[in-house]
């Protein structure tokens, strides 16, 4: 639609040709361009964004790359299988079979490794692991020191830790919480040399607590990493107007903004689709109730404006919402 | 010409302290030492706990008679180091900030030149904006490397240098962080004796 934007209907066709089931609830899904020969070019903790044709709805949710950078010839993501379910990850594990096509956009990397940074110290939890996998091959490569500590609930729920014990054992400690082994969040951050950067990806309460403890000890922002992919928030049904178009939308409520925009035929632009980017921001022209912020972007003052809302995440309470859209 | 209009010059301002911070390191030249005894003076009362996990490093200026360390005695910081000379500070810090912990914050504060040297070891250990403050006090004396000859020329108060080896350099604007220097270019390269007047810039 509009220049500048990333352009959504430029995806690209892939056919899984393999899916390991790793634990219970995680399956890796194993990607090849249909069209043959190499997949676009990423870095480390990037994400590519999987569009599910369901039978109701079009699913467009943001996976991890996990597989080597500099191996292009297929891209690999975990999906954890989320109970209850929106859609997506029921969808990955009920619908996608192994020669299923499916389209995925070009990766985006919002979790980035720190190019000067002195020492990398790397938290995961659970399914948190996956953007990790895919920096590991650039950490192993170089020589700046890293630690990688990685939670899960149990042995049986580790997606990767055999993997990881068995190439990393001297950077990786591994944690239960089923041996009541838990991360020494407080511990770690304290002790970690100048110019060191932290990553954490995981479940909401750890990058919280992350986040809190690294602030409390006099972290700067500019070292202190997060990536969090959930569900977009469920709320009550509203109706929207997009005023450029004049198209009115109904927002259920198990759906996001943002993807009403998008089933109603308007390619809103969005990059991580977990309120963190910014990209998706949207003017707000009227409204007659209340917006519910969900993201991570917006500044205090820009929510309590009323003016402006990130659809990916962000809802409302109210009858009817005009958007600048 | 070569002079103006290059935004790699630092811009700096007034100290303060960053009472988000868990360790703080001052570092002073010269006339820096009011600038610094004043943030000291502002952490102490703002969180009075500071001062134990507070460190100065001050190199004295015969030449500056503002140039003292007794502010810094009476406030009982952590660890005060005094230098005469800039080169052994620069080698003790270095090897402090190898042993610092994240939480740290940087304050420089002296004649700019001084400040660049610091704020190499700080991009040495990546130090972030957000990690460092910096307040410039004293001359605007220019560190100036010959691109060259790659000498460096200290001390550079005047538009147009002539370096060791026998080329006169004007001084441009462009600011190298690695160097901590700003680069001086041959002035009559195109035509061979035909150098503006020396004038005093950098004072």
């Amino acid at each position: 639609m509009s220049a500048g934007h990333a352009d959504h209907a430029d995806t690209i066709p892939v056919r899984v040709v393999a899916i390991d089931e790793v634990t219970p609830q995680i399956r890796r899904f194993t990607l090849e361009p249909i069209a043959g020969g190499e997949l676009p070019a990423f870095s480390g903790g990037s994400h590519i964004i999987v569009v599910m044709r369901g039978a109701q709805r079009v699913y467009r949710n943001p996976y991890s790359l996990m597989s080597s950078p500099h191996d292009l010839g297929n891209y690999q993501i975990s999906v954890l299988r989320v109970d209850p379910s929106r859609g997506g990850s029921a969808h990955m594990h009920e619908q996608v079979r192994v020669g299923s096509e499916i389209e995925i956009a070009h990766p985006v990397n919002l979790f980035a490794l720190a190019k000067l940074a002195r020492k990398h110290l790397l938290l995961a939890g659970g399914i948190g692991i996956t953007p990790f996998m895919a920096q590991l091959h650039d950490l192993r490569a170089g020589n700046v020191p890293y630690e990688l500590h990685y939670a899960t609930r149990s042995p049986a729920h580790g997606a990767y830790c055999g993997l990881l014990s068995s190439t990393e054992p001297s950077c990786v400690s591994l944690y239960h919480d089923s041996n009541k082994h838990f991360i020494d969040i407080e511990g770690l951050l304290g002790r970690q040399p100048l110019g060191t950067h932290v990553y954490v990806c995981g479940p909401a309460g750890m990058i919280t607590r992350v986040l809190d403890t690294a602030h409390a000890l006099g972290w700067p922002d500019s070292h202190v990493h997060y990536e969090k992919f959930a569900a977009p928030p469920t709320g009550d049904a509203f109706d929207a107007t997009l005023l450029r178009s004049g198209i009115e939308v109904h927002v259920q409520p198990d759906q996001s903004l943002l993807e009403a925009i998008e089933a109603a035929g308007v390619d809103a632009p969005y990059l991580c689709r977990g309120g963190v980017c910014g990209f998706c921001r949207t003017e707000v022209v009227s409204l007659d109730g209340e917006l519910v912020h969900n993201d991570h972007f917006l500044s205090d003052e820009e929510k309590a404006s009323g003016k402006v809302i990130m659809p990916c995440v962000s809802r409302a309470h109210c009858r009817k919402l005009v958007l600048d859209l | 010409m070569l002079i103006t209009g290059i935004r790699s010059k630092p811009v700096y301002a007034p100290l303060q302290p960053d009472l988000a911070g868990r360790y703080h390191v001052m570092v002073g030249h010269g006339v820096g030492a009011a600038p610094l005894a004043r943030l000291l003076g502002e952490l102490i009362s703002a969180a009075p706990a500071a001062l134990a996990h507070t460190r100065i490093w001050y190199v004295r200026d015969p030449a500056s008679p503002q140039s003292n360390a007794d502010a810094f005695r009476a406030a009982h910081v952590a660890e005060l180091r005094t230098f005469d000379r800039v080169d052994p500070l620069l080698a003790d810090l270095t090897a402090a900030m190898d042993q610092a912990l994240m939480g740290t914050r940087l304050y420089v504060a002296g004649p700019e030149s001084f400040m660049g040297l610091i704020m190499r070891i700080a991009h040495e250990f990546n130090l972030a904006g957000d990690e460092v403050r910096a307040e410039e006090c004293g001359t605007m004396a220019r560190r100036v490397h010959c691109i060259h000859c790659r000498a460096i020329i200290e001390g550079v108060r005047t538009n147009i240098v002539e370096c060791g080896c026998k080329r006169w350099l004007v001084v441009r604007d462009h600011y190298s962080r690695r160097l901590a220097a700003y680069m001086g270019v041959m002035v009559d390269a195109e035509a061979p004796g035909e150098r503006p007047d020396v004038k005093e810039v950098f004072l």
